[in-house]
């Protein structure tokens, strides 16, 4: 009694599985090894900047054994979000992304959506987008993330997070964050393994914040790895502390899959 | 003489222009409204303003306009009328640049192209503080970027970061557009660092102005159309602070006020005047 046993991983992308364009250091092989253990498992991000397919083939060009099913990303569950509430967003987002956003209505907008959209961060484009929630009735502005800053290949870049921060402040609104760390996104990112509940799960992912601090506040446990945006120290920065720290996701996986077997055994 | 009994419920009668000897003035709403053609000014104010002139009672007009210099600024008045000089205003801008030359600043500025001028007199170089005023179409992703990394650059407890106004969104002409105070937000967000708003209603920026009238804080009188940022910001340090019923001034919000209940309404500029000068 008492021993944790997962019945699921939660894996986020960025950081954790691939750094740019280059995977983390036997992270294919460790997947593989998820897949075989029987333990259901699958990769959460929070990312915007493209759409779910280019961010599939990107992946398995990198090496990464996986199906289209095994992702669950944002941009899907703030299509999902839209659709449900019959909201025709403002998007900002890059062309790529909005490929997911085809079958959405965006003519004369109601709601605005933010993702990662650096061609309008401006302006023009967020004046428009403040005209559009001051004049709408109930109007909705929607976080895809509210990442506060990203790296890019020059530096480090303003994530969408800041540009929900100014039009908040100007409507007066409170967005609605879609992805990590949502209690909602996680939810419903197990929602497809029967019997699973959040207490079965396990998130393992380099954001201090939003996949170990947002994944361990509705129960699951959560694994930081030391590796992308991981900083020394940061896993002092909540609390409660991290299930564990460990150097990679391999790490992460050989914990998991040891867990899951002694609780087999038992 | 007109007779200025009843005016209001609340206001005891001539209260808050006895013992006034120093007044500061907003500008837009209270000396002229803005408008797709520049705007116009507002009955009576052009008088108004000419009397406060020939009076002794010192007077500086008190705006958080950044985005042109205060000689523009004056001109822009004179055209509609008003007997102004550039001496006359107190704006954002060059407080701020006072402010950095006490405090040994350097900034990264953020502010219109216009304006870069009233800044030649301070070193940008390896900025320790980031300064931004209402840059309009100026502010792109780049830009933004650019002060963002200004401030990441500095230690989490020394990130300075100056807003010359700290608005909301204000009215271009027709359209409502985004203020300063947004894109201050987006960085303050992404730094975790707290802005410092230099202009209405911050201490430092009254402070100033009321040292150039060269009275006592308690002896000014703050006339505007915004109840927050006017009435209150000033009664919060002390001075009167007098609602005017024009420019954006609504009579179902303004009038009472859920938090803040002005010294004094008038109807218009004219009327404070015609107030403050027969009783002083
Ligand atoms: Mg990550
Ligand atoms: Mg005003």
């Amino acid at each position: 009694m008492g021993r944790f046993v997962p019945k699921c991983v939660l894996i986020d992308l960025s950081g954790t599985v691939h750094i740019e364009n280059s995977i983390v250091a036997g992270a294919a092989r460790a997947i593989d090894r998820i897949r075989k253990s029987g333990i259901s498992f699958r990769f959460v991000t929070n990312s915007s900047k493209e759409s779910v397919a280019s961010l599939f083939t990107r992946l398995v060009g990198l090496g990464v054994n996986l199906s289209p099913g095994d992702l669950f990303t944002s941009l899907t569950a703030t299509k999902q979000y839209v659709l449900r509430r019959k909201c025709r967003p403002m998007l900002f987002l890059e062309e790529n992304a909005q490929q997911d956003f085809k079958d959405v209505s965006v003519v004369d907008p109601n709601s605005v959506v933010i993702g990662l959209a650096p061609s309008m961060f401006n302006y023009e484009k967020l004046t428009e987008a403040f005209n559009c929630l001051k004049n709408a009735e109930n109007a909705e502005l929607i976080a895809i993330n509210k990442s506060r800053y990203l790296q890019r290949q020059h530096g480090l870049v303003l994530g969408g997070g800041a540009f929900v921060a100014a039009l908040e402040y100007s409507t007066g609104l409170t967005a609605t964050v879609v992805g990590k760390p949502s209690r909602k996104f996680f939810e419903q990112s197990i929602a497809d393994f029967e019997g699973v509940v959040v207490e079965d799960c396990i998130m393992i992912g380099d954001d201090v914040q939003d996949d170990v601090a947002g994944a361990q506040a509705i129960g699951m446990k959560g694994i930081l790895v030391q590796t992308g945006k991981y900083r020394p120290g940061d896993e002092t920065k909540i609390n409660p502390a991290p299930y564990l720290t460990l150097p990679s996701l391999v790490d992460a996986i050989d914990h998991v899959i040891e867990l899951h077997s002694n609780g087999c055994e038992t | 003489m007109k007779i200025y009994f009843f005016r209001t419920k609340n206001q005891p009668i001539m209260s808050w222009c006895e013992g006034v000897k120093g007044v500061l003035l907003d500008v837009t709403g209270v000396l002229y409204n803005s408008g797709p053609t520049g705007g116009a000014a507002i009955e009576g104010s052009i008088d108004a303003i000419q009397r406060l002139k020939t009076s002794h009672i010192p007077f500086k007009l008190c705006s958080n306009e950044s985005t042109e210099t205060r000689a523009n600024f004056a001109a822009k008045l004179t055209k509609h009328g008003f007997n102004i000089t550039s001496d006359d205003i107190v704006c954002p801008v060059p407080a701020m640049v006072d402010l950095l030359k006490q405090e040994n600043l350097r900034p990264h500025l953020l502010v219109h192209p216009d304006v870069l001028p009233e800044f030649a007199s301070i070193s940008t170089e390896n900025p320790n503080c980031v300064v931004m005023g209402d840059c309009n179409t100026h502010f792109t992703y780049s830009a933004m970027n650019a002060a963002f990394n200004t401030l990441l650059s500095m230690s989490p407890k020394d990130r300075k970061l100056y807003s010359m106004g700290g608005g909301k969104y204000y009215k271009d002409g027709d359209d409502l557009v985004l203020d300063v105070g947004a894109y201050a937000k987006a960085l303050e967000y992404a730094c975790d660092c707290k802005m410092v708003v230099c202009g209405k209603p911050n201490k430092l920026f009254y402070d100033q102005a009321i040292r150039l009238l060269g009275v006592n804080i308690e002896d000014c009188v703050m006339i505007g159309d915004d109840i927050i940022s006017d009435v209150g910001g000033a009664q919060a340090l002390g001075m009167k602070g007098v609602q005017v019923r024009t420019g954006k001034y609504r009579a179902v919000f303004d009038e009472p006020h859920s938090e803040i209940t002005p010294d004094g309404y008038v109807d218009n500029l004219a009327e404070a005047v015609d107030l403050l000068l027969s009783n002083n």
